[in-house]
């Protein structure tokens, strides 16, 4: 099999099209349904709390283009060790929704919070850290999308006919503009900006389970099409070390020190402990409906990681056998798809990775037009905003931030799965240690919650300019993947992100120690039992005589 | 000053601390685990001879991370479904937050 002769046909355009109106009907759909009676803030940004354990589960499911597009290339290159890159997926459900879960949901609904920078102010008392968390979602989420965009436009631009896009070939586009990217970013936007800002969290969700839904569905149907066409795992595995050595079969990777002992560590901490610092699981856990809503998602997430991410990891194996010398590995998913399926079950498995895109913008979209709209315009700028005003700014931000992306995803830097790890790691050194001091410490204060972030982030950063400098020098530091500009260094063989959070954590309990503790009324409204008709901490700012009645239910 | 502390507080704290132990057991398990018997190094090459697969796979990822990935999992299914507490979240001030800040707004 010629793995570079492998096009797609228009059927499979037809059915990836199909997916796609579907997803718009659900952003429909979901806007006339969605309750008028709550505030539309909570409502747009927030679902009105209440998520069901099925869209919990399946929107926490952590993919994103790179589950589907960076990932399956990794395993064809690397072989079985990369498996330990993806495994702590085997708890990722008991910790991104179990440790902070319960707290983080009655925490917002004790401060009445709906973004995370709400809760962090709220629960701080610091409209300083609700800003600072605000500028770092913008900062580390931007890049993301940019990432998911290019990975949407790409995919699009695989299964795309000739036909739609010979016309943009011969308009003024300029020579080295890609008219089949283009068409593909273009199709890729207009869809996910629109049922996004026009359907809101609801939509985001709905689509967003719809795609799991479809993902697994893909991941499924793959899976026996790959074991056949390889002659089975052992055959792959066999078929794999003979074709890139004896690493494809053992740690540390074929032809390379990819995945060191301490590296697979550091992913143990990426996947399973970061995951839980992530904006979009927050915005989650503040909007599951109860707690046995979160109990139950957390069994539906261990199903599906079953279902989708150990076959994924065998999928990738034969495909070593099944296409050999892949030019661009990148592209492995989509090429095995169209060469081992029919043309409609091809545009049904594509529509997978196309869906774990599309889910992963509509949220990150959303979660940066609520720091807008609601920590920086109402908070900031207009407090008194009409029902109607927020609702128009809402709108138009989700539009604004979408199409922004876009025109930069044009002409993408490179280096984007990089880029996309690093933001990871950023926003994870950024708001967990914020978030599990203030779930379950007493003590934290604002003041070590800004220092966490601040060093998490600044750890992160530094490990990533240093390890960027060196790959632009051309230094090899001959672990994880190649290099040959923006990069991380891995200290000790570590991730960064292992370092940025043993840096926020440090930060954040000693400069906690060392600053005044928080008005033990504020903490006693968090962390006591009090009456249900106890007030939430913004009233407890504005009116002060409240403080006594507090602390007394809160100290009997 | 004693304090009547929260009961959704004191059973999530108690829930993350096994949650974290757990996830701390899988990690060591896995990497050490891997390390010793799929890593190749100096003094340990490994080939196609030392695969002895088991249904197919590697032994080592079968026993690496294979097997301890269902061991998670039967884990999770009781802890999530027996074990962990059904909590009353309490009211949702999200309103009264929204009043707050119009408030706070006709202040300034």
């Amino acid at each position: 099999m010629n793995p570079q002769g492998v096009q797609a046909q228009p059927a499979t355009f037809v059915a990836l099209l199909l997916f796609t109106l579907v997803s718009l009907g659900l952003g429909v759909v979901a806007n006339l349904v969605a309750s008028r009676k709550a505030g539309f803030l909570r409502k747009y940004f927030l679902g009105n709390r209440t998520l069901g354990a099925f869209a919990v589960a399946l929107t926490a499911a952590v993919m994103s283009g790179g589950t589907f597009m960076g990932f399956p290339s990794l395993v064809y290159t690397y072989g079985w060790v990369v498996g330990l890159w993806i495994c702590s997926y085997m708890v990722a459900p008991l910790t991104v929704l179990g440790i902070l879960g319960k707290r983080i949901g009655q925490l917002a609904r004790k401060t009445g919070a709906i973004t995370l920078p709400d809760l962090f102010r709220e629960r701080f008392g610091s409209p300083a850290l609700g800003l600072l968390t605000s500028i770092f979602i913008m900062l580390f989420l931007s890049c993301f999308l940019v990432a998911q965009f290019k990975a949407g436009g790409l995919l699009m631009k695989i299964v795309l006919p000739s036909a739609t896009y010979d016309w943009a070939a011969v308009e003024d586009l300029g020579a080295q503009t890609d008219a089949a990217y283009v068409v593909g970013l273009v199709i890729f936007t207009v869809t996910v900006v629109a049922y996004t800002a026009y359907g809101g969290f609801l939509a985001a969700v709905w689509t967003d389970v719809f795609q799991s839904i479809v993902m697994a569905i893909g991941v499924l149907i793959l899976l026996p099409l790959a074991l056949s066409a390889s002659g089975g795992m052992e055959a792959a595995t066999r078929k794999g070390m003979e074709l890139a050595g004896d690493g494809f079969g053992f740690g540390p990777g074929a032809g390379r020190n990819f995945h060191p002992v301490t590296l697979a560590f550091s992913f143990f901490v990426m996947w399973a402990i970061t995951g839980m610092g992530q904006p979009s699981t927050m915005v989650r856990l503040m909007a599951f409906r109860d707690s046995r809503t979160l109990r139950v998602s957390i069994l539906y997430l261990v199903i599906y990681n079953v279902l989708v991410y150990v076959p994924l990891i065998f999928i990738f194996v034969c495909a070593r056998s099944i296409l050999p010398g892949l030019e661009k590995p990148d592209e492995v998913m989509p090429r095995l798809v169209i060469a081992l399926s029919n043309p409609y079950l091809a545009g049904l498995i594509l529509a997978a990775p196309y869906g774990a895109v599309m889910s992963t913008v509509s949220g990150f979209l959303l979660i940066i037009a609520s720091g807008l709209v609601r920590d920086v315009y109402q908070r900031f700028l207009r407090p008194n905003a009409t029902e109607k005003e927020l609702e128009y700014a809402s709108y138009g931000a989700t539009a604004v931030i979408g199409l922004a992306v876009a025109i930069v995803a044009l002409n993408p830097p490179k280096f984007l799965q990089l880029i996309v790890v690093f933001a990871s790691s950023g926003m994870a050194a950024a708001f967990l240690m914020p978030a599990i001091f203030g779930a379950f410490w007493r003590r934290a204060n604002a003041a070590g919650a800004i220092a966490a972030m601040v060093v998490g982030v600044s750890i992160t950063l530094g490990l990533y300019a240093y390890g960027s400098i060196l790959g632009f020098r051309g230094v090899d530091q001959g672990i994880g993947p190649p290099s040959s500009g923006f990069g991380a260094y891995y200290l000790g063989g570590f991730e960064p992100c292992v370092w940025g959070l043993i840096g926020s954590f440090v930060a954040g309990v000693v400069v906690s120690k060392l600053t005044p503790p928080m008005d033990p009324a504020r903490v006693s409204l968090l962390f006591d039992m009090q009456p249900a008709d106890a007030p939430a901490p913004a009233t407890l700012e504005l009116h002060p005589e409240l403080r006594a009645e507090v602390l007394d239910e809160g100290n009997p | 000053m004693s304090h009547q502390v929260d009961p959704v507080y004191r059973n999530a704290k108690r829930e993350a601390i096994i949650i974290g132990l757990v996830w701390l057991a899988a990690t060591l398990f896995c990497c050490f685990y891997s390390y010793a018997y799929g890593y190749i190094r100096e003094g340990r090459e490994l080939g196609v001879d030392d695969l002895d697969p088991i249904l197919g796979v590697p032994s080592w990822v079968f026993w690496g991370y294979l097997v301890p990935w269902g061991v998670c999992a039967l884990f999770t299914f009781w802890f999530a479904g027996f074990y962990m507490t059904d909590d009353d979240l309490g009211r949702d001030h999200s309103s009264e937050l929204e009043a707050d800040i119009r408030e706070r707004g006709l202040g300034e």
